[in-house]
């Protein structure tokens, strides 16, 4: 292979060498970190629901006027809302699936250096599973006097029973069985019981950005407090739920004094939960696309210029019986050798600014092994752009030698 | 001589298009990347009411316990207790005017049915917020001492409030309802503009509040209290002060409002720190302060000192940033490829006219002024493309939004104005000079007529 003619020849021109050895370089740091940043962004992105959230309808009401009746007006728009043709189960909730606010810390133990287990927890009543549509994994779900209605401050007992979701049951027990034992919803409480585990559903962005999407707890109650009115989940046929939303709200401000926060159908939820992210990460590959297309011309643009300043020696070899396709591996190599310098200097730029990135926001995201790939793929669009250039390099006729220098 | 080299230049430019394209594109989508995000970090540090910033003070003192821990970073200091807060206020000081705020809300409403109620965040304060804070206002004016005195049901509305409760009429004097508690309209804000909003200490951008209530009403008719309560640890369930035991919580050592005063000049402010210290210490002998002096953590923070933490806490902007000069940096590079080829492929033309007499410099200037025409076009292309960039930009963050944010608050922050536009024709045509040092120095260095035996 011709190693030493193209060591001789890059020292002949080092400037331009160098040239490509920093392009090579800088391109890697930047379209790497943005890789990068992109995977560390979109892990634990769109995730399954668990759940029909397409025909879910989420409802959030507040009642301002406080002479209402919380607890009849609950039964008033459940029972007004389940006779609309199309609604198949409705159900109050506290909070709503990926969309979950408050992480509780919930123990297997009541002593004060037990182990906390993060977790969501949503206060339903008995049709919340079924609106849910979740599947019973092991034991049974509430039935309907066991849970607690009622003004917060006026509840005079605490619920006996939970139920917990199946990935909730492998982190408190691994693989026992978890109907039957007891939680610890909060220090000092007292304790519930577990009577039935149910299919994962998605909790919230909060829980779902340290991998626990799927962590969550059931509570049979419904209940209020000033500023803190229960809202509702309502599963109707599929295909529906866009156009019943109308409707639903309609029958909800059939109450004066009350205020709709929010009424959407829960993909629009999940939709929002996702977005900061998907679009961050959009961005960063696109600016990654763009830079790759930059690097590509500005390469071709450079081997361009070193053939047409070499015409001659490549007709010389030519002359001298090279055939077209030793030109092109020259060129081919001689390009490989000064991007393969520059991808070393571009992982060290990387990792540098890797680490000085994970440094100042705190989330770890260094990954040798993106680094490594991002380089391969950047050695491949420069070949492709040498071998253009090179190609017609290597139609220079053989006779151009034979003109006077 | 200068039209001659000027029509060299633009021959040059003109001939082999592709590669003038290619140029003109590298220095371009670097430029507009670049701008883009110099635009938006630009527009999101600007410092709201910068013509007076430096005399607005947030003032934070230390009431906390003994053994409290020392809080060396002012953003992460409590706020002040309703005792200290209404006492400075009630003091003679050196500040032209003091005032505190907190949050709250509610569903804002008129008697018109066919109006459907506004849920709403409302900014609770005194009188002296809106000469302070220097409100515009479109109709009325802000409330007076005696309103504040007397705790009257009067509010005064931001502008796209007035439009959706009163279609935009000049509603001073109509009634409206906050929940189910009646106030009068007592002025109207024109659009107030803040790059961030300061006064409650979010620092949030594109988030105006709906409305604005004296203190001694919200106390009086005790609406929600949105803030966080700094309580001793003596004090319990201090949770339930956002609703309820008002009396408990105004006496308490709680602290939870935003205590601002507008101080004018250095002189000043030494005046107003030693009035505060006396009174630190005076209040001492109520067995209030009890921490040691030199241990205590009081601040007194202008709107520029805490934005310059704040800004500098931005960790997505510092990493576009680094992205977004790295990102120029490959461009230009790949622009001095672009333009080496571009020029050697003049080589021989350059020899005969150096055989033929012209001097290096006149080679210089003319390849100069070709590679200023460049960067213009470059400069004019990378100003469009940020334009476009800034509204992608801008979409991208309504949609992460969920369009909760509304465009209208948002288009300051993504506007690219004259300064920025300068701005940009200026780094396009420094960079492109300094991309073309050393292909310019390559092309004067050709010998006169050493390519001219061939052929």
């Amino acid at each position: 292979m011709e190693f030493r003619p193209i060591f001789l020849s890059l020292k002949n021109n080092k400037a331009i060498a160098l040239l490509m050895i920093i392009q090579v370089a800088l391109t890697l740091g930047v379209l790497s970190t943005a890789i990068l940043m992109t995977t560390s962004t979109l892990q634990q992105w769109n995730l399954p629901s668990g759940i029909p959230h397409d025909n879910i309808i989420s409802v959030m009401p507040e009642f301002y006027d406080d002479s209402i009746d919380i607890k009849q007006s609950v039964i008033n728009d459940i029972a007004r809302i389940k006779q609309l043709t199309g609604v198949i189960e409705m159900s109050p909730v506290s909070e709503r699936p990926f969309d979950a606010r408050q992480v509780y810390n919930v123990y297997l133990d009541a002593k004060e250096e037990a182990q906390a287990f993060q977790t969501n927890i949503f206060d339903t009543n008995e049709s919340g599973p079924a609106v849910l549509d979740l599947k019973l994994i092991a034991g049974r779900f509430f039935n309907q006097n066991e849970v607690l209605f009622g003004a917060a401050k006026e509840l005079k007992q605490d619920v006996a029973v939970v139920l917990i979701s199946e990935e909730m049951s492998h982190a408190l027990f691994k693989n026992e069985v978890a109907v039957g034992k007891t939680l610890w919803l909060e220090k000092g409480a007292k304790p519930v019981k577990i009577i039935g585990v149910y299919s994962n559903f998605m909790n919230g962005e909060d829980l779902n950005g340290i991998g626990q999407s799927y962590r969550s707890v059931l509570r049979p109650q419904v209940t209020w407090q000033a500023n803190v009115d229960p809202s509702y989940l309502i599963r109707v046929e599929a295909g529906q739920a866009a156009q019943m939303l109308e409707t639903i709200g309609g029958e909800i401000y059939k109450t004066s004094g009350r205020y709709i926060n929010r009424l959407e159908v829960l993909t629009r939820t999940q939709k929002r939960m996702y977005d900061g992210r998907g679009s961050r990460a959009l961005t960063f590959l696109v600016i990654s696309g763009v830079l790759v297309l930059i690097t590509a011309f500005g390469m071709s643009g450079l081997v361009s210029f070193l053939v047409n300043q070499r015409k001659k020696q490549i007709g010389t070899r030519r002359a001298l019986g090279a055939t077209k396709w030793h030109v092109v591996r020259y060129f081919l190599l001689e390009n490989s050798i000064v991007t393969c310098i520059g991808l070393l200097l571009g992982m060290l730029i990387s990792i540098t600014m890797v680490l000085v990135l994970t440094e100042e926001n705190g989330s770890q995201f260094l990954d040798v092994g993106y680094i490594l790939a991002t380089a391969l793929f950047l050695l491949m669009v420069n070949l492709t752009a040498v071998y253009l250039p090179a190609k017609r390099a290597a139609n220079v006729a053989p006779a151009i030698v034979t003109r006077s220098a | 001589m200068f039209s001659y080299n000027l029509k060299l230049a633009v021959k040059s430019i003109k001939d082999r298009p592709s590669l003038t394209v290619l140029m003109v594109a590298a220095i371009a989508v670097g430029l507009g990347l670049f701008m883009t995000v110099i635009t938006m970090a630009h527009q999101s540090e600007n410092i709201p009411l910068s013509y007076k910033s430096e005399n607005l003070y947030l003032i934070q003192l230390d009431n906390r316990e003994v053994d409290a821990e020392d809080v060396p970073i002012q953003a992460r200091m409590i706020d002040m207790t309703y005792q200290d807060s209404s006492n400075l206020m009630a003091l003679n000081t050196a500040a032209k005017e003091q005032t505190y705020t907190f949050t709250t809300n509610g569903i804002l409403n008129v008697e018109d049915e066919n109006i459907q109620p506004l849920r709403s965040r409302l900014t609770v304060t005194t009188q002296g917020f809106f000469s302070m804070f220097d409100t515009p206002f479109l109709y009325g004016q802000a409330w007076s001492k005696q309103e504040d005195k007397n705790g009257d049901a009067v509010i005064v509305l931001s502008k796209e409030t007035n439009e959706y409760l009163f279609g935009g009429i000049n509603s001073v004097g109509k009634q409206m309802r906050i929940d189910t508690r009646v106030l009068t309209v007592i002025g109207v804000m024109d659009n107030w503009y803040l790059t961030r909003k300061f006064y409650n200490r979010s620092y949030r951008q594109g988030n105006p509040d709906q409305a604005y209530i004296p203190s001694s009403f919200a106390f009086k008719s005790n609406l929600p209290r949105m803030a966080g309560f700094d309580c001793w640890s003596t004090t319990k369930n201090s949770r339930e002060f956002g609703n309820v035991r008002l009396d408990e919580l105004l006496n308490s050592e709680c602290a939870w409002l935003t205590f601002w005063a507008e101080i004018e000049g250095k002189s000043k402010l030494e005046e107003y720190k030693s009035s505060v210290n006396q009174y630190i210490e005076n209040q001492k002998s109520f067995g209030r302060f009890p921490r040691a002096k030199e241990k205590m953590n009081d601040y007194f923070t202008n709107i520029n000192e805490q934005l310059t933490f704040v800004n500098s806490r931005n960790s997505t902007m510092g990493f576009l940033k680094t992205v977004a000069y790295m990102f120029f940096a490959v461009c230009l590079l790949n622009a001095v490829s672009i333009l080496l080829a571009k020029f050697m492929r003049r080589t021989k033309e350059v020899s005969l006219r150096r055989a033929l007499g012209a001097k290096k410099s006149a080679i210089m200037f003319q390849h100069l002024l070709e590679v200023v025409i460049i960067g213009l076009m470059g400069g004019a292309v990378g100003v469009v493309l940020s334009y476009f960039g800034l509204q992608g930009m801008m979409s991208i963050r309504l949609y992460a939004s969920d369009y909760m944010l509304k465009a209208k608050d948002l288009i300051p922050y993504y506007h690219l104005d004259w300064q920025m536009i300068s701005l940009a024709f200026l780094v396009a045509i420094f960079s492109t000079i300094l991309v073309a040092l050393y292909p310019i120095w390559r092309i004067c260095n050709v010998s006169p007529a050493s390519q001219l035996k061939a052929q």
